[in-house]
């Protein structure tokens, strides 16, 4: 049940959460300076599961997911990812082998060939011997779609083709999760549908999932549970056709009105 | 006006000997200079504050302060601390103190130019703070720095003169001598003249294609 | 320690940094006009003009300093100027400040974008209408902080003037150490003398530089 190969002790409260939990995030608090950023969240995402998170812009989405693979320290309450807990620094490195992280901007590292970009961490930090490490990233960069890349440089490939090669670089690790912050938001509207696309196939691999976006008919294609923040708190969440069709809240009413307009 | 160029091919060997010079105090400067500025660099964005203050303060001192000075303390002062160096050793370390604090600069503008967003996609990956320096940072600050840096060689070697001053034999220095010698100044200095131009900017333009090989254009930031 | 010798000195001291000033000013004023010239004649479309303007400037900036102050004090008597010190310290520090010059200008000039200049020239704007109206306002922010750097540098540069015997700061500087022997304190005092100079001209230089970027 509990990880064996966990590299810190878990509290005993761990013994109470489900089984299958794959995310465990309880009463976690953030501020930068005064700015009180995430008040009191909590939420468990199970193994195979797909959560969409869906708010306005400060509502705290991505501060959230920046929390869950440990960018940004957490001031109050626990974040346990795949048994591990996130704030332990011995374990942060551990943690962040579990659970990979898809940018907004992108990020690949522009002096490496798409393929090194990809096979790089898997070689630093997995160990993983350069051969096999290439290997295995070829075959992820043709799940992705991009086989005839493997040697170009990121400022040859559009935006979708280098989001879609960082999707294969965190795929590279082998991760449990993954994390999505607004991954379509910088690309042109032509080149979304092919990021999506890798993402759904993720999905339907059984992948687990937080994805901060707006593209709704995505979040309703392939989301298990939508969540709508705002303000740093968690306002409503349910399936995606509950939410859609009949939220609760009028906060929720009021934001999807505003997206679904466009 | 005729010139009398047998003045200058008399003295051949002593201008061979002083361009040798000029190049052997130029490489070892500068090399000290660029790893002084790594160094630098890393200090002055390091979390302990003593660290910084340290480089802000070696930085502050040296850029404001003529270079000519700091040949002076090194050559003249230091040995009343019991730090003795013969002249062209302590014009090397003094040049190498004052480009370093340049080049501390320029490596610490060449760091910062990465966007975080590349440390944190590497740090979200399970990369170590050392990792991340030596495959994401490093091979990207030497390729934003690398105009910069071709400056800073020309510097060098420039500066490489000012050792004239404390009778290092150098390229300057042999001329002095010759032109002492034979009183033919606009021979001698015609020929000096262009062997430091060619110094300079044969070394930039060789950098130059050199970093065109090192950094395609494909691989460009 | 003893501060009382340079205490004594201090008078020297005094007159070596209005020395070094005087110098550096005078420098700096003459070298900016020629700069500017420099920097004029690069834009040229005559290729003689710019050629030797180019010529110039690479010349100036590929040597170094103290060779050319070197050549014009001994060189200049062979044109028939009678030179001293002070005229041979001035004219190489002139010219090699106003190659430097005309190349930051130039960077500055330059650094206006193009599509700028179209468009200026598109609606109509004649030359000397779009460097007064376009051009200068642009590029004079731009060139502020590399050249007040390089005036910086000038200060500390006429210290090179020393090894042709003229006297600023650091020339006397030499001569209370010869007389007292103590390096050490009068090196920490010059040291900071120059740093009291040009310290707080780079701050502002620091400063105008953030200003720059704040507009791009």
């Amino acid at each position: 049940m509990i990880r064996p190969d966990a590299a810190t002790p878990v509290s005993a409260e761990m013994a109470e959460t489900s089984i299958g939990d794959m995310i465990h995030l309880a009463d976690v608090h953030k501020s930068f300076g005064s700015l009180h950023v995430l008040r009191g969240v909590s939420l468990d995402v199970a193994a195979g599961e797909v959560v969409v998170l869906i708010g306005a812009s400060g509502s705290g989405k991505s501060t959230l997911l920046r929390c869950v693979n440990g960018l940004e320290a957490i001031d109050r309450g626990e974040i346990i990812v795949d048994g591990l807990r996130v704030g332990d620094p011995k374990a942060l490195r551990q943690v962040r082998t579990r659970v990979g992280m898809v940018f907004q901007q992108f990020n690949l590292f522009p002096h490496m060939t798409v393929l090194r970009n990809v096979a790089m961490a898997p070689m630093l930090v997995l160990g993983q011997p350069r051969d096999e490490a290439e290997a295995r990233s070829a075959e992820l960069l043709v799940r992705v779609g991009l086989k005839e890349k493997v040697a170009a440089y990121p400022s040859q490939l559009s935006g979708g083709q280098q989001q879609r090669v960082a999707i294969a670089r965190a795929l590279a690790m082998g991760p449990k999760a993954m994390l999505f912050d607004e991954v379509t938001s910088a690309l042109d509207p032509e080149l979304v549908g092919e990021v999506l696309r890798v993402m759904r196939g993720l999905a339907e691999d059984g992948m687990t999932m937080i994805v901060v976006t707006h593209e709704m008919a995505f979040a309703g294609d392939v989301a298990d549970r939508v969540v709508f923040m705002d303000e740093g708190a968690f306002v409503e969440e349910g399936s995606p056709q509950q939410m859609f069709s009949d939220p609760r809240d009028v906060r929720t009413k009021q934001f999807l009105r505003r997206i679904l307009e466009k | 006006m005729l010139f009398d160029w047998s003045s200058v091919t008399r003295y051949l060997d002593l201008i061979e000997q002083g361009l040798f010079l000029t190049i052997q105090i130029s490489v070892v400067a500068f090399s000290g200079a660029f790893a002084l500025g790594l160094v630098g660099a890393l200090a002055r964005r390091s979390r302990l504050l003593p660290l910084r203050l340290i480089a802000a303060t070696y930085v502050e001192v040296l850029r404001n302060t003529p270079c000519m000075l700091q040949i002076f303390v090194v050559y003249f002062a230091l040995p009343s601390f019991g730090l003795k160096f013969d002249n062209v050793v302590a014009g090397e370390i003094a040049l190498a103190l004052n480009v370093g604090a340049y080049m501390t600069e320029v490596f610490r503008a060449g760091i910062q130019s990465i966007s975080s967003g590349q440390i944190e996609a590497a740090a979200s990956l399970g990369l170590s703070g050392t990792q991340i320096f030596r495959h994401v940072v490093f091979p990207q600050a030497i390729q934003n720095i690398y105009p910069p840096l071709i400056n800073m060689v020309t510097i060098t070697i420039l500066g490489s003169s000012l050792l004239t001053a404390i009778a290092v034999p150098e390229l300057l220095g042999s001329a002095l001598v010759i032109q002492s010698r034979t009183f033919r100044t606009i021979e001698i200095f015609a020929v000096v003249t262009g062997i430091y131009f060619v110094l300079t900017f044969g070394t930039s333009t060789l950098m130059n294609l050199l970093g065109r090989r090192l950094f395609p254009a494909r691989a460009r930031l | 320690m003893d501060w009382q010798a340079v205490w004594d000195s201090r008078s020297l001291l005094i007159e070596g940094v209005f020395l070094t000033l005087e110098l550096a000013a005078v420098a700096i004023c003459l070298g900016s006009v020629v700069g500017l010239a420099a920097a004029l004649a690069r834009t040229s479309r005559l290729a003689v003009v710019n050629w030797a303007a180019q010529g110039y400037i690479g010349l100036f900036r590929g040597t170094p300093l103290l060779m050319q102050l070197f050549f014009i004090y001994f060189g200049l008597p062979y044109l028939g100027v009678n030179v001293d010190r002070a005229v041979a310290a001035i004219v190489a520090l002139t010219l090699y400040s106003g190659a430097y010059i005309a190349e930051i200008v130039r960077a500055g000039i330059e650094s206006v974008a193009k599509g700028q200049r179209d468009a200026a020239q598109s609606l109509g704007l004649s030359f000397p209408q779009l460097m007064r109206y376009v051009v200068i306002p642009q590029a004079g922010l731009v060139t502020l902080p590399p050249l007040v750097g390089f005036y910086i540098s000038v200060v500390k540069d006429t210290s090179l003037a020393y090894v042709i015997g003229y006297s600023e700061l650091l020339r006397n500087a030499q001569s209370i150490i010869d007389r007292t022997a103590r390096p050490i304190e009068v090196y920490l005092v010059v040291g900071l003398l120059y740093f009291a100079i040009c310290f707080p001209l780079s701050r502002m230089v620091a400063r105008l530089e953030k200003r720059v970027m704040a507009t791009r």
